[in-house]
């Protein structure tokens, strides 16, 4: 029941936030309703990524990945929160202040692509047998990489041509765009694996961070649309990226109570996340 | 004797399955009983828990943590002795 309400609990976010901004019509209230909401799941996937790092002893390959995607959320949050300041605000005049905003949106990138490859090579590591063998795993990761091309390369090629043009601010979107790219096409062995722990406590948290990169391929063909085609006042990519981060909260919460329900079976202490100490 | 071994391989899968689903469960037992012990599921018996759980080990520390894996291992350990 608490996992089902985990993975529920994104897709209610998402119908309430399309209510609010479906009630505000488009008015002054939308973009600061869109940027607060950003920062509240930015903070929830920061709580879940972290929740789920405190169940792991130092040196466990799950406790890095989890510390990766914390970092890496804690770094957008914190470039998110930057931009209300003038200096850093996207239509800004202070070029350092453009770069530090810069170089936060190229680090989380870089953290994030970092914890979503060591949670995509973890099936290697526990040797775990895929589902569908070989030529299943190239099936899926041959479709992956297409559409992952097909909805993302358009963009990150447009934003290379700016740079050659002189443009360096286009720098954070293409290794954002390239980001996107491999991280889209690691959706595969998270995916398999997840299948593969299908019935099992575990089959939860891969499958939630699976549901989570799923809903940034949806957030990067939504943030791909010409703007013509979206109704005014719908920011459906906002939808998509609340998706996406309110997934990996329950990703995060998921592992967290998976390894505590495990704990508890083997008769070992559980750990208590806000202070470190164990409970019997 | 054949349905006793045959069940004690079953009874480590379904001690397992709960943690890493039953498919893994199957392939993993199959899997180290052949390659660390040379053997068939069916012909895996008590005596061979300590080498199926080293096998595991792996498996389980990346999945779960070193400590809670070891802690599981030792309790599926006397579970199924």
């Amino acid at each position: 029941m608490r996992f089902r309400s985990l993975a529920a609990f994104p897709l209610l976010y998402a119908v309430i936030f399309l209510a609010i901004t479906w009630s505000l019509q488009g008015g002054e209230m939308l973009a600061p309703f869109t940027f607060w909401q950003r920062i509240l799941v930015r903070v929830l996937a920061a709580a879940g990524c972290f929740a789920a790092v405190s169940c792991f002893e130092r040196g466990d390959h799950l406790r890095n990945a989890w510390l990766w995607l914390g970092a890496g959320t804690i770094v957008i949050l914190i470039r998110d929160l930057l931009r209300l300041f003038p200096g850093f605000a996207p239509q800004g005049g202070d070029p350092q202040a453009q770069i530090v905003v810069t170089a936060l949106g190229i680090l989380s990138n870089l953290a994030l692509l970092g914890g979503i490859w060591m949670l995509a090579r973890s099936w290697k590591m526990a040797a775990i047998t895929l589902p569908g063998g070989r030529s299943g795993f190239g099936v899926v990761a041959v479709a992956t990489a297409v559409i992952a091309l097909t909805v993302v390369g358009p963009g990150a090629y447009t934003h290379l041509q700016e740079i050659a043009r002189g443009d360096w601010s286009a720098l954070v979107l293409v290794v954002s765009a390239v980001v996107d790219i491999i991280t889209l096409c690691l959706i595969t062995p998270l995916l398999l694996t997840a299948i593969s722990l299908r019935g099992s406590l575990f089959a939860w948290p891969w499958g939630l961070v699976t549901a989570s990169q799923l809903a940034w391929l949806l957030y990067d063909i939504a943030a791909s649309l010409r703007p013509g085609l979206l109704p005014a006042g719908l920011p459906l990519p906002e939808v998509f990226r609340g998706l996406a981060e309110n997934y990996l909260f329950a990703a995060g919460m998921a592992q967290y109570f998976v390894i505590a329900q495990v704990r508890r079976a083997a008769g070992a202490p559980v750990l208590r996340p806000a202070s470190g100490e164990v409970e019997a | 004797m054949a349905g006793h071994q045959t069940s004690f391989s079953q009874q480590l899968a379904a001690r397992l399955a709960p943690y890493i689903g039953d498919f893994n469960a199957q392939m993993w037992i199959k899997s180290v009983a052949r390659r660390e012990l040379g053997l068939a599921p069916e012909d895996l018996t008590v005596k061979h828990l300590t080498p199926l759980i080293d096998g595991l080990r792996p498996f389980l520390q990346t999945l779960m943590g070193r400590s809670t894996a070891e802690n599981l291992l030792q309790q599926i350990g006397r579970e199924v002795h």
